[in-house]
């Protein structure tokens, strides 16, 4: 590709599906660049170096009956691949069906130049900060640490650090070009406390931009080592109902369920419990959910979406009320809405809806403080598996975690199952913590939800 | 510049292997993939998202004891792939090269599948006529039927891996899949039901056939039937479960514990176990790459070990682990061909391909009539484990409460769990119907995605925790 950025190449590949038969086109470009290191007992097990790239077109034909469109992707970006690609696709777009709503890359809100220079000075180029040495030494004095901790860490499933950075560039028909880079760092440790049929495990991780920025290597291994050696022991417990509070770590799971609820085409086709919801109380007053697509903590910052929009932030949830449906132009269209800038794409397939960075407000109240005040229930640290009705909004997973009796963590649990419907388990939501914490894209307080039918001995 | 990963010379990929093999490496290989995927799917009416994809890429890999260096790269200038090799080398640090290799056509050991591209003979046209046909047939069938999802989609991969003693395999990898679901109201009330199938074959398969009407009818009738779903029970009981994709029990509950690295670190709850009673007596379980046209079955694995049928389990007794060529080098066991990676760009892993408890002698009526009160789990979703501790979960998609050893209704989608190295000391009754599944499943391991099978005949489980709602 010598000297040609990707970004032209992107643009170039807008023109060339014009020339080759559509009549709108939008292109996104992708450049990812790093290594993944794991170590284990002390010493190195592996490292992976990537690089690779990807093109993806989504082209729009006039069939006389409407639009239709199609999409693909290529790593091939000579000049061949690109003229390829392009025929592909409009080829594709002939036989697809046309959408009297569908929404060519054309006027859409996008941000403005000055927009786009002032974003750039606010977030610079960053690098991850890493070299293959320095990531080495954080993995090595993580797992140590984690092994340090306690005689009774039996064994290791090793540290691994991965970072790397990643370059997008879109290109529409419409003429807005933008790119942007993203760098990434990441450590994580799983450790064995135990042996035999009495083996527990558990991890710890920290995710950041830039590697600086990540929690101290040997505080992660810790607090690894901490959750595992807390679990031994672990029996199960009698069914019965009782209030389950989510620790932050898996609470992240309940606000990607109300994220899917509330994505527009799911509403559009009629698969989400949440379809007739908007400006109805689902969560309890104390319940504040915002979308946030510029704030320093969270890893998701966009200035455009997936369709070039322009992103702004947004409440949610306001004092437990859905405000409206996620949307990218096509659902917006569709729902009589404006665009809320939630267009999510990959380099192929049609695009999808997703967040930004999302955060449930916390409260003022402790971690201890609600246990001691719930007095009876569970607290959870791990779920298990995918028994989630997005239809009907029945909820059903395994489980684990520990007992909590007369306001205290008494004994760790496994081997039960939680369930409910998310429109029940919203509803009666009773405390939020004030731990707040990032997972990535995602901040969240621990969360305690009453009237859970646990099944257990 | 080559454009296609599969005109790369071979001289350069000689060059590329002398070049990154040291000569105290215990392994080392090249795998070249070019790949490329077409999706068709409807919905509300219209086949309205069209989709492809081609990717290609090089992974190089050296080996020696516990360590290993990957390099991925999709350029194919010669300088950018002697890059890749110096980089998957530098974790041997110093050292000889090996004596010069030379690069030879070594021929597959199976012949399990078609070597054609499976979309060439259906084109797009056709593919979008067939969706067109489910969504008009999933209306007529029912009128409770307010939404129709249909997607076909097809894959074609060109494998090569050139080994360290110079062997050159490559395999021709057909996939494809049909999916279908539903949702249906009634009363204000809406569910949700689907179907789905594939394997390792032409699309004309599902042309020709009435594979298509099948998975329809059967999406409608597990939609229509969980409207009148009531809550399931909550808590310990017999689950009896039928055969096919339940299979999926195996997978999970003992199948990721069976494999190579888990048990070589000593982190799964089945270290240690070979030779032990894990499984009641009559139980017997197989991980067989070999099945021709199934979506988990592969000529060679990608290392180029051939594929064959491992005993897991044979008669309650824990007779094997599943092996990838580093981890049964670390064992002093040999490879068993499950050595597998999602692609060029990730590592390999030991990985099950079809799954399957082998049949017995009981009758499924007997089975069901079997349950005082419990629960009759007929179709699952997907499944997770913890292979440290052993727990696991799998979720019913179609389910009956059974009292008396009848039917009494059917029940919502809920959770089971269980620890896998208990829950086939607990099967006491195996009918003599197995099946294998209609080739839906992708398991998941480590970030990499990879088709499998699972299958199972009818058994009772004598104790699982159903996570129901109704206490």
């Amino acid at each position: 590709m010598n000297n040609q950025s990707m970004t032209d190449i992107a643009s170039q590949l807008v023109d060339i599906a014009k020339q080759s038969g559509a009549s709108h086109a939008d292109a996104l470009s992708v450049i990812d660049t790093g290594e993944s290191i794991d170590v284990r007992h002390g010493k190195l097990e592996s490292i992976e170096h990537e690089d690779s790239r990807g093109i993806g077109l989504r082209a729009f034909v006039d069939t006389g009956k409407g639009l239709a469109f199609a999409s693909a992707s290529t790593s091939d970006v000579s000049e061949k691949g690109l003229k390829q690609l392009a025929e592909q696709v409009v080829n594709m777009a002939n036989i697809s069906e046309p959408d009297p709503d569908a929404m060519p890359p054309i006027g859409a809100t996008h941000p403005s130049t000055d927009e786009l220079h002032a974003w750039q000075e606010k977030h610079p180029h960053q690098q991850h900060g890493w070299t293959t040495e320095q990531a080495k030494e954080a993995a090595f004095s993580c797992e140590a640490a984690a092994l340090a901790y306690s005689d009774k860490i039996a064994n290791s499933e090793g540290a691994s650090t991965s970072f790397g950075e990643t370059s997008i560039a879109y290109a529409a028909s419409d003429g807005f070009v933008a790119d942007y880079e993203r760098a990434s760092s990441s450590l994580s440790i799983s450790v064995i406390a135990g042996e035999g049929e009495s083996m527990q495990r558990d991890y710890a991780y920290t995710r950041a931009r830039k590697a600086q920025a990540l929690r101290n290597p040997a505080e992660v291994g810790q607090e690894a080592s901490e959750r595992t050696l807390r679990l031994l022991g672990a029996s199960g417990l009698s069914s019965c109902n009782t209030t389950v509070v989510f620790e932050p770590r898996i609470a992240t799971s309940i606000l990607s369920h109300l994220v899917s609820a509330i994505n527009g085409r799911a509403i559009l086709q009629k698969r989400s419990f949440l379809h007739d919801a908007v400006n109805e109380k689902i969560f309890p007053d104390f319940i504040h959910i915002n979308d946030d697509p510029d704030h320093m903590d969270g890893m998701g910052n966009r200035l455009f979406d997936g369709e070039g929009t322009r992103c702004s932030a947004r409440n949610i949830i306001e004092q437990g009320k859905l405000t409206g449906f996620l949307t990218d132009r096509y659902a917006a269209k569709r729902l009589g809405t404006t665009p809320t800038g939630h267009a999510r794409r990959g380099l192929t397939g049609d695009t999808g809806i997703g967040t930004s960075n999302l955060i449930l407000q916390p409260s003022k109240e402790s971690l201890d403080s609600i246990l001691h005040d719930i007095n009876d229930g569970i607290l959870i640290t791990e779920l298990m598996g995918f028994g989630i009705n997005g239809v009907t909004g029945d909820y059903s997973r395994g489980a684990s975690g520990f007992l909590i009796e007369h306001g205290k963590i008494s004994r760790p649990i496994q081997g039960f199952t939680i369930a409910s419907n998310l429109k029940d388990m919203f509803a009666n939501i009773s405390h939020i913590g004030n731990d707040l914490t990032w997972f990535g894209s995602t901040a969240v307080p621990s969360i305690a939800i009453e009237n859970m039918t646990i099944a257990g001995q | 510049m080559n454009s296609s990963i599969l005109s790369i010379a071979p001289e350069t990929l000689s060059n590329m292997l002398n070049t990154m093999v040291p000569a105290h490496a215990d392994d080392a290989d090249l795998y070249l993939q070019h790949s490329i995927s077409e999706s068709l799917s409807l919905e509300e009416g219209r086949v309205k998202h069209v989709s492809a994809s081609t990717a290609q890429g090089i992974g190089a890999r050296v080996i020696k004891g516990e360590v290993s260096g990957h390099a991925y790269t999709d350029r194919f200038e010669t300088a950018a792939l002697m890059d890749a090799a110096k980089a998957a080398r530098a974790i041997a640090e110093s050292g000889h090269t090996k004596s010069p290799l030379a690069v030879h056509t070594l021929a597959s050991p199976h012949n399990l599948y078609v070597s054609e591209n499976p979309m060439q003979r259906v084109d797009l046209a056709q593919r979008k006529a067939l969706l067109e046909h489910i969504d008009a047939l999933a209306r007529s069938i029912d009128p409770r039927v307010q939404q129709v999802f249909a997607n076909v989609s097809a894959s074609f991969s060109h494998i090569h891996i050139i080994r360290m003693d110079g062997a050159h395999l490559s395999d021709d990898r057909p996939l494809i899949r049909l999916n279908v679901s539903v949702v249906v109201e009634e009363n204000g009330k809406r569910e949700t039901g689907g179907a789905g199938g594939g394997g390792r074959f032409d699309l004309t398969r599902l042309i020709d056939t009435n594979e298509a009407e099948r998975l329809t009818r059967e999406a409608v009738r597990i939609a229509i039937l969980n409207l009148d779903a009531k809550a399931a029970p909550a808590g310990t009981m017999p689950v009896v479960l039928g055969s096919g994709w339940p299979g999926i029990l195996l997978h999970e509950a003992i199948g990721h514990g069976l494999e190579g690295d888990f048990n070589r670190k000593g982190s799964s709850v089945f270290s240690g176990k070979l030779g032990q009673r894990v499984a009641a007596k009559g139980v017997t379980v197989i991980d067989d790459g070999t099945i021709a046209d199934r979506r988990g079955s592969l000529n060679f694995d990608d290392e180029g070990t051939p594929t064959q049928r491992n005993i897991l389990i044979e008669d309650g007794i824990l007779t094997g682990y599943m092996q990838d060529k580093q981890n049964a080098r670390l064992m002093g066991v040999a490879p068993t061909g499950n050595g597998r990676r999602e692609s060029y760009a990730d590592c390999v892993q030991p990985r099950m391909t079809n799954t399957f408890m082998l049949a017995g002698k009981d009758k499924p009526d007997d089975i069901q009539a079997s349950l005082d009160e419990g629960i009759y789990a007929v179709n699952f979703g997907g499944g997770q484990v913890d292979i440290t501790s052993g727990k696991f979960v799998f979720t019913t998609s179609e389910a009956y409460y059974v009292k008396n050893g009848e039917i009494q209704y059917p029940v919502k989608g809920a959770t089971l769990t269980g620890m896998g190295h208990e829950v086939l000391q607990k099967v006491s009754m195996i009918g003599d119907d197995l099946a294998l599944d209609p080739g839906v499943g992708t398991c998941g391991k480590g970030g990499q995605s990879v088709p499998v099978g699972v299958g199972l005949p009818t058994i009772r489980v004598d104790e699982l925790t159903v996570g129901g709602t109704e206490a």
